[in-house]
């Protein structure tokens, strides 16, 4: 086993990579931007490099600069965690060739499922299904419609240029495919300036799914079981749980078994995730995830396994030791994570930034917070917006649920807006709980509504919140009467309609401060 | 003191007298018999009120705030009987323009209207960029664009102004 590794990474994942680290007797190194240095994975590893800079172009994202730091820290090998410098085969690539180990896969891997078109044909020659369609898009209705047969209705199109949703119509029979190509087609045009259509069969009620692989250096790979990630927005995931309602023993088999073939098709080696899409009882590959992901915590509940340190066993060269059956044996009860992310669910999502001053975090049995957060912490616009991943563990999806929404009660984040409520509203819609959801789910939702219903109590605690806080202005030490009674009445708005005098936006700059 | 305070869309009086350094409290006339203490400086207030127990978390200034409780969030506006008197004047003078300002900081990728233009409710008038997403600020009612403040490739800040809507 490593003496010492060095983290490539940040925040929450990094300080779950250091966690294992100590419980293995293995010295963590974190490194750090700038803006990053009073961070939590900085105070929690054995020892911490300084990268500089504050972008993460100029910091996490530096290959090089990881690698000195690395060299110089006498660390064997880099975790890179999720995100920044992970699914880089560069990167992988540089960091063997300095005489480190990777704790990842081979960069061969990574390139053979980096880029969507890539990894496409590479899983079709494997014989794993994949969503059927077309790799080469389309220019007219005509060979639209001869095309069409062939994949089977209904189709998606979808501009070849496209994205954000322009472009896009599904087509249920041959009869809607002229006019609906000719104005996607036309559509396209306008936007990108490329009439091309990709086409794809659309898949009704799509749940996305996917299966945790792990692979050792000696040609042995198993399955973790799934995960199911359809509540999810802009494919940006909120809740993730697992097992999943639809899976069941011969499916989970099924698409364990396609998805390690996949991962020896490639000749992967350490974790990795194969996301497929479920549409009524079939299963298509979609892509690979050639790292650990955020939500690997719901797997690690379900199979009591750490899979942070099954990723440095295997990296150090270790053999996995146990066979499929031996894991499946293992699923136990019920998982599920929610994300907490700085954005304010209320208005569509938007970022929100701040600093954290109220932090009140959940426990209790089964209750598991991987967080970096801090008193005093400094959300900002630099980095993922991921403050905290909340999990819990239940001997059934129902307790799980319950246990989830007692845990979500309980914790606080303040000084900025979390999409934590946004959960909670999923956590009680009965659709959810009966599990017929899929990954339309979120959007179908209208969580700007106003839920709760302790209005009155809320309307009294804020008033006498403000009363409270303009007698401590008033009383405040060291000011002298005048001075207090000055800032009172800077503290409020202007009195008077703005013709009169101050602007009222300058008033409230005033009483922010 | 008599304060309207709007709680997630919904307006309610709060009536607060302070005799001999205890509190008396009416909510829409109703008097609330409630305990309030504040845990620590950052927001952690604990309640007793009608026989139960909650542990609330409350922040903000003296015209907005945030409050939590059993992981809802509750967002509440307070004004006091002078400041809704001007707020209705401001609001009068106004007529549905008024000035836009960003909810979240950002770098504005799009101008999509002009000065002088006439806009409905909801377009959009520019485009926001933060955390790689891009998010379309649209105009709060119909009027008219009197003024834009930023520019193309303009950092602003949460809060910054960004157009200033006449009425129609």
């Amino acid at each position: 086993m490593f003496r010492r590794i060095l983290i490539a990474n940040r925040g929450e994942i990094a300080l779950r990579i250091i966690r294992t680290c100590r419980e293995m007797g293995v010295e963590p190194v974190a490194v750090f931007s700038d803006v990053d240095s009073k961070a939590l994975h900085v105070r929690m590893a054995h020892s911490a490099m300084p990268l500089g800079g504050s972008t993460p172009r100029e910091s996490y994202l530096d290959a090089k600069k990881v690698i000195a730091a690395a060299k110089a820290s006498g660390a064997e090998a880099i975790h890179p965690g999720y995100g920044f410098l992970s699914e880089r085969s560069h990167f992988a690539r540089a960091v063997v060739e300095a005489g480190l180990e990777w704790i990842g896969p081979p960069a061969e891997a990574i390139d053979a499922m980096g880029d969507k078109i890539t990894s496409r044909r590479n899983m079709t020659r494997a014989g794993v299904p994949v969503v059927p369609g077309l790799v080469d898009p389309v220019d007219d209705a005509d060979k639209a419609l001869v095309e069409a047969e062939r994949i089977g209705y209904p189709i998606a199109l979808k501009a070849a240029a496209g994205g954000g949703g322009k472009g896009i119509r599904i087509v249920r029979a041959p009869s809607e495919m002229p006019s609906a190509f000719r104005t996607a087609s036309a559509e396209a045009l306008a936007s990108f300036g490329d009439g091309r259509m990709y086409m794809e069969r659309y898949l009704d009620e799509p749940r996305h799914i996917e299966v945790q692989l792990l692979f050792d250096k000696h040609g042995h790979g198993v399955h973790f079981g799934e995960r199911e990630c359809s509540i999810q927005r802009r494919h940006q995931k909120l809740i993730e749980e697992a097992p999943s309602v639809v899976v069941d023993d011969a499916l989970r088999a099924r698409m364990g078994e396609i998805a390690v073939r996949a991962g020896a098709a490639v000749g992967y080696q350490n974790a990795g995730t194969v996301e497929f899409l479920y549409s009524k009882g079939e299963v298509y590959f979609l892509e690979m995830n050639t790292r650990l992901q955020v939500e690997h915590p719901v797997t690690e509940m379900v199979y009591g396994v750490d899979l942070v340190r099954e990723q440095l066993r295997v990296a150090a060269g270790e053999k996995l030791g146990y066979t499929q059956a031996d894991v499946l044996a293992r699923k136990q009860g019920w998982s599920m994570e929610v994300r907490i992310n700085a954005e304010d669910p209320f208005n569509g999502f938007v970022p929100s930034t701040g600093v954290i001053g109220n932090l009140r975090a959940p426990g209790g049995p089964w209750v598991r917070l991987d967080a970096a957060l801090y008193r005093g912490m400094e959300v900002s616009l630099n980095y993922d917006p991921m403050l905290a991943k909340l999990i819990v563990w239940g001997p059934d999806r129902g307790a799980a649920i319950e246990r989830m929404k007692r845990a979500l009660a309980e914790l606080n984040v303040g000084g900025v807006r979390t999409s934590a409520p946004a959960a909670l509203t999923v956590l009680e819609d009965e659709r959810f709980v009966r599990g017929e959801f899929d990954t339309h789910f979120l959007n179908s939702l209208d969580l700007a509504a106003p839920r709760g219903g302790e209005d009155e109590l809320v309307a009294a605690a804020a008033a006498i919140h403000r009363h409270l806080l303009a007698r401590r202005r008033a009383l405040s030490t060291g000011a002298s009467t005048r001075a207090a009674w000055t800032q009172r009445s800077r503290a409020r708005y202007s009195p008077y309609p703005p013709h009169a005098g101050a602007a009222p936006s300058s008033a409230r700059k005033e009483s922010a401060q | 003191m008599k304060y309207f305070v709007t709680v997630n869309g919904r307006a309610r009086e709060v009536e607060l007298i302070e005799r001999l350094g205890q509190l008396e409290l009416r909510v829409d006339g109703r008097k609330l018999d409630l305990s309030y203490e504040e845990v620590d400086n950052l927001g952690q207030v604990a309640i007793l009120a009608s026989g139960r127990s909650w542990g609330v978390s409350i922040e903000g200034d003296e015209h907005n705030v945030t409050c939590s409780i059993a992981g809802r969030l509750y967002a509440v506006e307070i004004e006091d009987e002078r400041e809704r008197a001007a707020h209705a004047a401001e609001r009068e003078a106004t007529k549905g323009g008024g000035v836009v300002k960003s909810i979240m900081p950002g770098v504005v990728v799009k101008l999509l209207v002009k000065e002088g233009e006439a806009v409905e409710k909801g377009q959009p008038l520019l485009v926001l960029e933060a955390m790689k997403m891009q998010n379309e600020i649209g105009a709060p009612g119909a009027g008219v664009v009197k003024a834009l403040h930023v520019r193309e490739g303009e950092a602003v800040n949460s809060g910054a102004k960004l157009a200033t809507l006449a009425a129609p």
